[in-house]
């Protein structure tokens, strides 16, 4: 009786092991990547880290309480402190959490400066789902966000000077970066292939020319170069309009380093025996292009865009920092950062630096994502150590 | 020594080729900026309260040849370039080879200083993470360097400020304390530059530094395990020297290549630093140019003596390359 179970168990393991190495052998190379970049602890962090970060910047219309916009603005808390709300304090619990009222005031005695006094004694109580500032979302009209409070408003970050919420302006800023990356990686990408592709598959002087070019291209360093161009753009020009002139700065300086990899990746496959057996096969060009050589690549392309992805965001935080990219009405980070070199906010507004927080950890989960996928594109990534 | 020369000759004319081609770049994007110099010579006179008409400009655009094509504008704008002539700029009316000439330098001076402080820091500790077996001192290494990735070198200079205000009570900005700033150079002038310079050439090198770990690792990673370094350990060559004299020098080779490319991207984050620590240099005097004043001379000149120091480094590098490592050596000699 037992001889037979341990046989059929067994048979079972041999069965199992038949079916893994048959699934490893038919497996598309999307499913290798998978395979080995789940292996990878450190990435698989930052992935989940990225996708909730996405997430929350996608619903951060609902998500965050307030208009991003001066709209949302409130009037009676300008520069103010972060408000984090509690449980309890010295007038005892309550199971609902609550922050203080926040009254402004002048009189001779502040100097007659405008000047936040907290009063303890009158709370105001965190709520779900109360009816606030519209938006539009997937083209649906919408009002209810997750939390606010009862009376007045809560800024769990604090304000900036004109009385923004700054966590619903950090999170509506992350959209707006990926936003601007997207665009600009697929400007970078087609013309990339573009560049890459003509110089890889035709070789020889077509390549060396379009290699010097590139090659000068690189030379000049990017932001200087950033900065000339963007220096064109009109100022009367409407915030949108901006937005989508900058990405697309970012897409025409970012080609270069994409045009060298399609162009290696071209110059290398297209020697390769299975082109050469699909050629004496009879298959034509354009087939053994669309059939053999771009699948071949196609994967280590998407890798690609996404390790050249975080150096987008950079660089239009940067550019938007110093005041040439993005401005007021649309959010970015850069946006968000212009006014705090001044000692002013150094001093006493030291909340300004929040967003940089939760930039620094998109950007960080966006490198550990890349590196893990461009290690789980490798094929000869596990024969190493 | 004949083939030799004739290498060197090769690529000093790539060199300039790339040069040239840079320039053309360059000078498009500057006839690009809206408005040209004599325009905004003149809206300049006229805040000073001297009318002036279309004649005015035209007679002015006369002057300073901005009547010419735009090649024949091109080729004059070259020619003056590699001279070290470039006019003078719009806006400030100066000399822009007066203006920039000890700026410039000292922004190079820094760039250089960040890329060796990097080279320094990177070269061992890259060679460590490369070799070493333990998990946690490669995992700690990894996140630092994917932090000097993440975080550009502008938030770390606001950090530093931001750091520094409240502790010191001083922001730590600026290039020279106030009674040195137009003071001739001397040996105490130089002491107060080098106890400021500091700031800007580690927050430079920062983001520098973790790039260069990385390269460092990944090129002595693929050194490490091949059968030449496995032939050395079996004559019985161990510890430092081994990594040293084997793969250690491979591995350094290609750095050695791409150390214009480094100071390129050093030099990238120069404008924005300078800006955000206040220092008077070049990469300021960019800044200004392009975002203020839209000074399409100045601008230019910049650029393209940036261009010129990455293309010059290109150069020597090809030609150390080609002196020290036998590789290289023996096939330009055949």
């Amino acid at each position: 009786m037992t001889d037979t179970v341990n046989t059929d168990t067994a048979h079972n393991d041999e069965n199992v092991d038949q079916k893994l190495k048959e699934a490893y052998f038919t497996a598309s190379q999307g499913q290798l990547i998978w395979t080995r970049f789940k292996k990878q602890k450190a990435a698989m962090v930052g992935a989940t880290v990225l996708i909730v970060l996405i997430l929350w910047g996608f619903f951060a219309p609902f998500l965050t309480p307030y208009d991003p916009t001066i709209a949302g603005r409130n009037e009676n808390y300008q520069n103010g402190a972060p408000q984090i709300p509690k449980f309890w304090d010295e007038n005892g619990f309550s199971f609902r959490p609550f922050i203080y009222t926040y009254e402004r005031t002048r009189s001779i005695k502040t100097n007659f400066r405008w000047v936040t006094e907290v009063d303890r004694e009158k709370r105001r109580y965190v709520v779900l789902f109360p009816q606030g500032d519209k938006y539009t979302f997937l083209g649906m009209n919408f009002s209810t966000h997750l939390f606010g409070v009862d009376k007045g408003k809560i800024h769990i970050f604090g304000t900036d000077s004109t009385g923004k919420d700054i966590y619903s302006r950090t999170f509506h800023s992350i959209n707006t970066s990926l936003a601007v990356g997207t665009i600009g990686v697929f400007i970078a990408f087609v013309l990339a292939l573009i560049i890459g592709g003509v110089a890889g598959y035709y070789g020889g002087w077509t390549d060396s020319i379009l290699q010097m070019i590139t090659d000068a291209v690189r030379t000049i360093p990017a932001i200087p170069l950033f900065m000339a161009i963007a220096a064109f753009i009109p100022d009367h020009l409407s915030s949108e309009a901006r937005f989508f002139i900058i990405s697309i700065i970012l897409g025409f300086i970012g080609w270069p380093t994409l045009a060298r990899r399609v162009r290696t990746h071209l110059l290398v496959e297209r020697n390769q025996e299975y082109v050469l057996a699909a050629q004496l096969c009879g298959a034509s060009a354009g087939h053994i292009i669309r059939k053999h050589l771009l699948p071949s690549f196609t994967s280590y392309i998407i890798v690609d865009l996404i390790i050249s992805f975080p150096y987008m965001v950079l660089s239009e935080t940067a550019l938007s920092f110093i005041g040439l990219g993005l401005k007021d009405p649309v959010n970015s980070l850069g946006v968000m950062l212009q006014n705090v070199t001044s000692a002013d906010v150094l001093l006493n507004y030291q909340w300004y630096f929040i967003p940089v927080i939760f930039f620094i950890i998109l950007v960080l989960a966006f490198v550990f994502v890349g590196d893990g996928l461009r290690d789980a594109a490798d094929p000869y990534g596990d024969t190493k150590k | 020594m004949f083939q030799f020369a004739r290498f060197a000759a090769t690529r000093a004319g790539l060199a300039i080729i790339t040069l040239v081609m840079v320039s053309f770049i360059v000078f498009t994007l500057m006839e690009f900026v809206p408005g040209d110099c004599a325009e905004r010579y003149l809206a300049f006179k006229n805040t000073q309260g001297a009318g002036i008409s279309i004649a005015d400009i035209e007679a002015e655009r006369v002057r300073l040849g901005l009547d010419k094509p735009y090649l024949i504008r091109w080729v004059t704008w070259i020619g003056n370039a590699f001279q070290g002539e470039f006019g003078d700029s719009c806006i400030l009316r100066v000399n822009i080879a007066q203006l920039l000439g000890q700026k410039f330098w000292i922004s190079l001076g820094i760039c250089l200083a960040s890329l060796l402080l990097a080279y320094i820091i990177a070269i061992p500790v890259g060679i460590i993470s490369a070799t070493s077996k333990s998990a946690t001192l490669n995992n700690s290494l990894r996140f630092v360097s994917y932090l000097g990735l993440a975080m550009p070198n502008f938030l770390l200079a606001l950090m530093v400020m931001l750091f520094t205000t409240i502790v010191f009570g001083d922001t730590m900005t600026g290039l020279f304390s106030k009674e040195f700033r137009d003071a001739a150079w001397s040996f105490d002038r130089v002491k107060d530059f080098l106890s400021r310079a500091w700031l800007p050439i580690l927050i430079l090198g920062w983001s520098a530094t973790a790039f260069a770990i990385q390269t460092v690792r990944a090129l002595m990673a693929d050194e490490v395990g091949k059968l030449y370094v496995v032939a050395a350990s079996a004559r019985g060559v161990t510890g430092r020297t081994l990594l040293w004299r084997y793969p250690a020098r491979h591995a350094l080779g290609p750095i050695i290549n791409s150390l214009g490319f480094d100071l390129n991207r050093i030099f990238n984050e120069l404008p924005i630093v300078a800006l955000i620590l206040t220092l008077t240099e070049a990469g300021r005097l960019l800044f200004e140019a392009l975002a203020r004043s839209n000074d399409q001379q100045l601008a230019g000149a910049i650029i393209f003596m940036l261009t010129a120091s990455i293309v010059g480094i290109n150069f020597v590098t090809d030609i150390i390359l080609a002196l020290t490592d036998p590789r290289v050596r023996r096939s330009i000699l055949g």
